[in-house]
């Protein structure tokens, strides 16, 4: 029916992204050596700050920083990772902003928000800002209900 | 791979529960129906839903999830951040529409009863009142909805034969919430919003009700003497715990003719009717004339020094013991506790 | 301003006796009276109208003998009274009685620019009339107020309590209305006079036909519920009874306070 989004939603923890919850979703191949991905992974109970993941490009399709697990693992344009009391900021070295995640506590659960835009490696646009949250662009994005269990690029390699 | 969830094994989905957060932690009732909507749909083949209506409304939607909800179906837009009925009843009434469940239900709060009217009205299908039970109907697969009828003492069986969907609202602590599990999964539908009518009904001011009065007939807790409290200052003593639980007081009969309360706090058949979350009734025999007012709360705790008082017939706890005593030492209690 | 207050006639609850055996109400010598919340929402239809003029119609929908309802209001102080009667009426649901309820006020000239209802009947007891009259003429709805003033001359200022909350509200008119709590709501007899209340042209009397309803849209077969059967309420099943000692009794309420989360659990100091 048209007009109807749908998708799954975690009782725990999910991310708000193209203004609906998701409990984990993917967009690219981590397991390329060379592409653009993004990978907000699935948290089980007990994990409480989510998992980011991705290879990130500027609008001119150079590489910015690979991150895997929240953790700077490529960083080729010095770029920096500052841990916030809600998550973590990403910012180029001339200070303007990558992606800033935001993770919002309730009783029960929580909820990660993103701002932020992101490009792939020819430079076009995958997350873009909306308001104060963050959208997906295109329909490439593929929902997880359960840990991402596939490996990145450079497991891969040695492997 | 991904591993296959149980969310995925779509289904149709044809319990519809209005999710009704507002006065949220207080206001269990949604979640009863959950639980109660989940059995009824395993009965019928199908999943239970949950409607959820507002802006920001994330953690309500988990909370539903985490207990028992299958199929959520939400709007989450600045235009509804405030419940108004119209702006509801054009939303919930057009995804009927669409989805087309057999039974829709909400907790009888002061939204959902005026609420729901509403929207069977606009979709021109029955609506039975503050029901106490709910069941499918063995011989004729009829969904029986139970109402009292006359004060309490007799119940009705409704049943809406023809139209769909069959809508009730529902007594809230009559059925019993799932444990809230972290693992669950739900499936999440985002349907298209109707043109939204304009608000009309705007809200000016909205404060903590002091005033006594009006609000013994609202009042989450109430907290009853009875001739058995014994003089005036022992029945100040009920004013005291009220105020600790943020409750009212109200009175029997003799209580009233005693002096030691107004004619306004008269509970019963010739006074008010109340449905508090907790009662606490104090040196009450449980005549019916008084319980007639009572019926509808949904914990009743009794306290009376005859073990053979009638009101025990009707608590959730009965305390045999001193009105005084007891009541001196919960205060004590409480206050220490501040 | 024209004003607009749907009564209903109530055994009076009070006197009522059930007869368990037979699952019938006992009526004999029960007085009828103007249904508790609908007196309240008169009075405050009164009040509005000393203070905005106009005219107020009173409508009831019953058996012929509710025009004493009607009566009762005129004397009170109403300019006329619709009785709503036929023997197609009888056995509605909500969603059949608000219909015949719009449909009459839809008929009214001028058309209302505010209608009153009870919140709730003491018979019956469903709270759905209101909202399903609003619905069905198209206006917005104000649920369980306790007070109403004038703020403009198109807008009024309601009150109501709701979920512990002391609430004002503004609303435009046209506007429906439903009462409840209203502390001491005065109907004084004098106000209007019996004489006008018994004088000719006062009360007018509609059926099916009057208001162009088929049998279709009215009573038992306008209807979308059905009672199914009556049967008499269990008596509730007791809970636990504790005797002991005044201290462990009150503990044990404690635990109950805990659980329903109106007091905070006990902090263990170490
Ligand atoms: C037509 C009609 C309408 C009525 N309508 C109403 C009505 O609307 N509301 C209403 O309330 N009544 C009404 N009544 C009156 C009703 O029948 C009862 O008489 C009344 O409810 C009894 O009030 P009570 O429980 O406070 O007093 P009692 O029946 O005298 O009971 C007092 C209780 O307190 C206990 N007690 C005594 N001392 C202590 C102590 N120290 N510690 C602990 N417990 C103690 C006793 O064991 C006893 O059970 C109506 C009566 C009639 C005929
Ligand atoms: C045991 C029993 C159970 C019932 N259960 C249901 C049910 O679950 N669902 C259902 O749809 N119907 C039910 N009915 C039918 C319902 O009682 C009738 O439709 C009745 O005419 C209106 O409902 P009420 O008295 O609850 O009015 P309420 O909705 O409680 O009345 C609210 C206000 O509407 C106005 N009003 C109501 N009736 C009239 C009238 N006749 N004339 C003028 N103004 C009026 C008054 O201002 C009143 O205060 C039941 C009837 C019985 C006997």
């Amino acid at each position: 029916m048209e007009g109807i989004r749908s998708g799954a939603v975690s009782a725990h923890h999910n991310y708000m992204i193209s203004g609906m919850l998701r409990p984990g979703f993917l967009v690219g191949d981590p397991g390329s050596a060379k592409g653009f991905y993004l990978l907000a992974d699935f948290l089980l109970p007990g994990e409480n700050t989510p998992r980011i993941s991705g290879r990130f490009f500027d609008e001119r399709g150079d590489m910015l920083l690979e991150l895997t697990w929240n953790r700077l693992m490529l960083d080729p344009a010095d770029c920096l990772y500052r841990p916030t009391p809600y998550g973590f900021h990403l910012s180029k070295s001339s200070g303007e902003i990558i992606l800033e995640t935001t993770t919002r506590r309730f009783p029960n659960g929580y909820i990660t928000s993103f701002s932020g835009r992101l490009y792939d490696e020819k430079g076009v646009l995958k997350l873009d800002q909306e308001g104060s949250s963050a959208r997906l662009v295109g329909n490439d994005s593929i929902m997880l209900t359960a840990p991402y269990q596939g490996c990145f690029g450079k497991e891969k390699k040695n492997a | 791979m991904l591993k296959r969830n149980r969310y995925m094994d779509r289904g149709t989905c044809l319990v519809w529960v209005f999710g009704d957060y507002a006065d949220y932690f207080q206001n269990r009732v949604t979640l009863q129906l959950i639980a109660k909507g989940k059995a009824l749909a395993s009965e019928l083949g199908t999943r239970v839903g949950v409607v959820v209506l507002g802006e920001d409304i994330g953690q309500y939607v988990m909370e539903y999830v985490a207990h028992g909800a299958d199929v959520i179906y939400a709007a989450d837009n600045n235009a509804l951040k405030d419940y108004d009925v119209e702006l509801f009843t054009a939303v919930a009434a057009s995804w009927v529409e669409i989805f087309r469940p057999e039974i829709f239900l909400a907790g009888a709060t002061a939204f959902g009863r005026e609420l729901f009217p509403r929207i069977a009205k606009r979709l021109r299908t029955g609506l039975s009142a503050d029901c106490v039970a709910l069941e499918i109907d063995r011989e004729t697969g009829a969904f029986v909805q139970t109402t009292p009828a006359f004060g309490g003492d007799l119940l009705a069986d409704v049943v809406t034969p023809v139209m769909r969907p069959q809508m009730a609202t529902v007594h809230p602590g009559i059925f019993r919430e799932l444990p809230h599990d972290p693992f669950a999964l739900a499936e999440l539908i985002h349907p298209p919003l109707p043109n939204l009518p304009e608000r009309k009904i705007e809200v000016v001011r909205r404060r903590k009700e002091k005033a006594r009065r009006a609000s013994l007939t609202d009042a989450g807790v109430v907290i009853v003497g009875g001739k058995g409290v014994g003089s005036r200052a022992n029945f100040d003593k009920l004013f005291q715990l009220a105020e600790l639980l943020g409750g009212e007081v109200g009175a029997t009969r003799p209580a009233v003719n005693a002096g030691w309360a107004g004619e306004e706090r008269l509970l019963g058949q010739t006074g008010k009717s109340v449905r508090p979350r907790l009662l606490i009734t104090i040196g009450t025999s449980g005549a019916l004339q008084y319980t007639a007012g009572i019926r509808g709360s949904e914990t009743v705790i009794a306290v009376n020094r005859d073990h053979s008082a009638p009101i025990f017939g009707l608590a959730d706890l009965g305390i045999v013991g001193d009105a005084d005593r007891i009541l001196s030492l919960l205060i004590e209690e409480l206050n220490r506790r501040l | 301003m024209h004003i607009a207050v749907c009564i209903k006639q109530v055994p009076d609850v009070a006197a009522v006796r059930i007869d368990r055996e037979r699952m019938t109400i006992v009526r004999e010598g029960v007085q009828n009276i103007i249904n508790p919340s609908d007196y309240q929402a008169l009075s405050l239809a009164l009040a509005l109208r000393a203070g905005l003029g106009g005219t107020l119609t009173v409508l009831t929908m019953g058996p012929p003998q509710s025009e004493e309802a009607l009566f009762e209001a005129i004397a009170a102080g109403a300019d006329r009274g619709v009785l709503l009667t036929d023997p197609c009426f009888a056995g509605a649901d909500t969603l059949a009685t608000s219909h015949v309820l719009a449909r009459a006020i839809s008929r009214l000239e001028p058309l209302p620019s505010v209608v009153f209802c009870g919140n709730n009947t003491t018979d019956s007891d469903t709270g759905h009339v209101g909202p399903q009259v609003a619905e069905e003429l198209g206006l917005p709805q104000v649920c369980g107020i306790f007070e109403v003033q004038p703020e403009s001359l198109q807008t009024l200022l309601a009150k109501r309590v709701r979920d512990g909350y002391l609430e004002t509200i503004r609303a435009a008119c046209p506007v429906l209305f439903t009462v409840k709590g209203v502390s001491e709501p005065v109907l004084l007899p004098g106000l209007g006079s019996l004489q006008s209340a018994f004088s000719a042209g006062s009360i007018v009397r509609w059926g099916r036909n009057e208001l162009d309803l088929t049998m279709d849209e009215t009573g038992l077969t306008g209807s979308a519920t059905r009672v199914w059967r009556l049967r008499a309420a269990p008596h509730r099943t007791k809970g636990e009874i504790l005797t002991g000692q005044a201290h462990d009794l009150v503990k044990e309420i404690l635990k109950r306070l805990e659980a329903m989360s109106l007091v905070e659990e006990e902090q263990i100091h170490g």
